[in-house]
């Protein structure tokens, strides 16, 4: 059984089926990239094993850890160690950054000054959650906050989408660091799905595999720069030849 | 003083201790001054009937001056009784940093309270004062009408926090109106964060030219709680400027919201944030912004919303790991935190304190 088993996942929202039977596997310690045109299902995927609501999971199952979360809610999959970076983090009124990290801090109380100078952020934690951010200014927000979280699995749904160049490699400094990538790979105990539309996230984060999704099914996998080239290339659309089916094979034989 | 029927419980949660250090305190119990202490030098803090003999000036033109007799049936009842209340006095250029607390602890079921206060600073003088009011516990049901007059002088500065903390059979009609000299500040406060049968009030305060009058209020409504509540700032001179900030939390009861800003020369400026939070079904909250100009050459905002916590921020929060009642005390309690510029810190963690209570208490 690998760190994160997904198998035969159905998925509806609002009562439209949009994944149809995804089969994916993770295992510990691997980073694994999503490609996907517009609307193939996505960023449902990661709702989905978020946990998020509006998410109805009506056949298959998600396995985490040896333990079947399909029926968990959000925040006890959370706590078993799942973390969501948003693709489009909502702000909250109110509620400052800095009581929302102090909340989650598991860490010693300086990890938040450090890691918060890590992403540029210090100015920011006394502002309310996201109120008035840009969009850089989000995603590092996110980041931050998985950095107190330390999940176990990382979901990231377009971390580098509306971050200029210089921002996406602060970015990934935090994420490298959350994924333990100074660390050899046997020594990883953190993993990573990133779903990432422009590709320009793999320049700074290694990833280990990539599969790609499209009408609610994975298509396939292979080797992430490699697969990236590929849609550059012919689109989506000639994808179906891409594939390498040995190198699946054999990534999976290493789960 | 009569300790035995002094409630130190119920004092402490308004915020008041006479052993704490402060400028100054003054207590009323149902109809009677326990207390009254000044311990500083250019402050007068003494009962108003006292007040009348030493300065004449006081009862001759500052009693039922801003605040005019006839101007409704509550006035009219409080003007038939003897005032039973404070008068404050800071000399021209004393600036005070510890809060005066003040203290109005209602006891004898049944009965009727009438306070009259009346709070002078003169040019450049700065005060702060925090005014609890709370029944006893052995006190269930009354009513209590508390007239506030305040004048400030020219440049002079006031922080006024009212925290209420009634049983909930209390019928409680607060009325205030305040002078703002030229170049003064009044900064005022109010939490209401227990159930309470009735509260009306609505404050004004008359500002000249350069003034400024902000008013802040949060309410947390439970059960049957009326509350009829409100600021009005008439600008009555250049330049002069007002703000409004209004946060309630309803899981019940009624809260009539009213705001009314109004500017009548040239620079008026002013702000209105009246925002509520519905928890249940079981609240409603009207909330009612008014803005009024009469010169061109004014500028006046407001911002109103009325609506639930939204799940999507509910959400967010719990993929963070945070149970769905954590997450929701952790917005209830960040859409009342105002952090107000020019409050001591003192009275702001207070503030904090009393509000952090209220929301764990009811989550």
């Amino acid at each position: 059984m690998s760190f994160l088993e997904i198998t035969d996942l159905h998925v509806s929202v609002e009562g439209k089926e949009i994944l149809k039977g995804i089969d994916l596997s993770l295992g510990i310690g691997r980073t694994a990239i999503i490609f996907g045109p517009n609307g193939s299902g996505k960023s449902t995927l990661m709702g989905a094993i978020s946990g998020l609501p509006g998410y109805e999971i009506t056949q298959g199952s998600i396995t985490f850890k040896g333990q079947d979360i399909s029926r968990l809610s959000v925040d006890e999959r959370s706590r078993l160690g799942i973390g969501l970076s948003f693709q489009y983090p909502p702000a909250i009124k109110g509620v400052r950054l800095l009581t929302l990290l102090e909340t989650l801090n598991r860490q010693t109380p300086e990890k938040i000054t450090e890691y918060a100078q890590l992403l540029n952020l210090t100015a920011y934690l006394d502002r309310d959650i996201n109120v008035g951010f840009s969009g850089g200014e989000r995603k590092r927000s996110e980041v931050l906050q998985l950095m107190m979280q330390m999940p176990d699995l990382l979901l990231l749904d377009e971390p580098e989408s509306g971050v200029d160049i210089e921002n996406i490699s602060v970015i990934a400094d935090g994420l490298r660091i959350i994924l333990e990538k100074d660390q050899p790979i046997s020594r990883r105990k953190r993993s990573a799905i990133i779903i990432t539309h422009t590709g320009f996230i793999l320049d700074y984060i290694k990833a280990d595999i990539a599969f790609v999704i499209m009408n609610g099914h994975v298509l396939g996998c292979g080797a992430p720069g490699e697969i990236f080239e590929e849609i550059r290339r012919d689109g989506y659309s000639k994808c179906s030849s891409c594939f390498a089916e040995k190198f699946c094979e054999e990534y999976k034989g290493a789960l | 003083m009569n300790t035995v029927q002094i409630d130190t419980g119920r004092l402490n949660e308004i915020g008041y201790n006479s052993c704490v250090a402060s400028c100054g305190s003054f207590m009323v119990l149902d109809h009677t001054v326990m207390e009254s202490h000044c311990n500083i030098e250019g402050l007068v803090v003494l009962p108003l009937k006292q007040a009348f003999d030493t300065y004449p000036h006081v009862r001759e033109k500052l009693f039922f001056n801003v605040v005019p007799r006839d101007s409704s049936d509550t006035t009219l009842q409080a003007a038939e009784k003897e005032p039973v209340g404070y008068y404050v006095f800071v000399e021209p250029g004393i600036r005070i940093e510890e809060p005066l607390q003040a203290a109005f602890l209602f006891g004898e079921t049944g009965s009727h309270q009438f306070i009259h206060n009346i709070i002078e600073l003169g040019e450049g003088a700065e005060l702060n004062i925090v005014n609890g009011c709370t029944t006893a516990t052995h006190g269930r049901s009354g009513t209590h009408i508390g007239i506030t007059e305040t004048y400030l002088g020219k440049n002079a500065h006031l922080g006024y926090t009212m925290i209420h903390n009634w049983g909930h059979d209390m019928e409680v009609f607060p009325v205030g109106a305040v002078s703002v000299g030229e170049g003064a500040r009044y900064i005022s406060n109010y939490v209401g964060m227990t159930e309470v049968r009735k509260i009306v009030t609505n404050p004004a305060a008359y500002v000249e030219t350069g003034g400024s009058a902000r008013f802040y209020s949060v309410i947390f409504s439970k059960g049957d709680s009326y509350f009829d509540t409100g600021a009005r700032v008439l600008l009555k001179g250049k330049d002069a400027s007002g703000e409004i900030i209004s946060r309630v939390v309803s899981e019940g009861g009624t809260v009539i919201s009213r705001q009314l800003l109004s500017g009548e020369r040239a620079g008026s400026f002013g702000h209105m944030e009246c925002s509520g939070l519905l928890l249940n079904e079981n609240g409603v909250i009207h909330s009612i912004p008014e803005l009024r100009g009469a010169h061109p050459d004014i500028n006046l905002a407001h911002e109103a919303a009325v609506g639930k916590i939204s799940r999507e921020e509910l959400s967010y929060l719990m993929t963070r790991g945070l149970t769905e009642e954590q997450a929701r005390a952790l917005i209830i309690r960040g859409f009342l935190d105002i952090k107000i510029e020019g409050l001591p810190d003192k009275v702001q963690s207070f503030m904090d304190e009393i509000i952090s209570r209220s929301v764990e208490g009811s989550i």
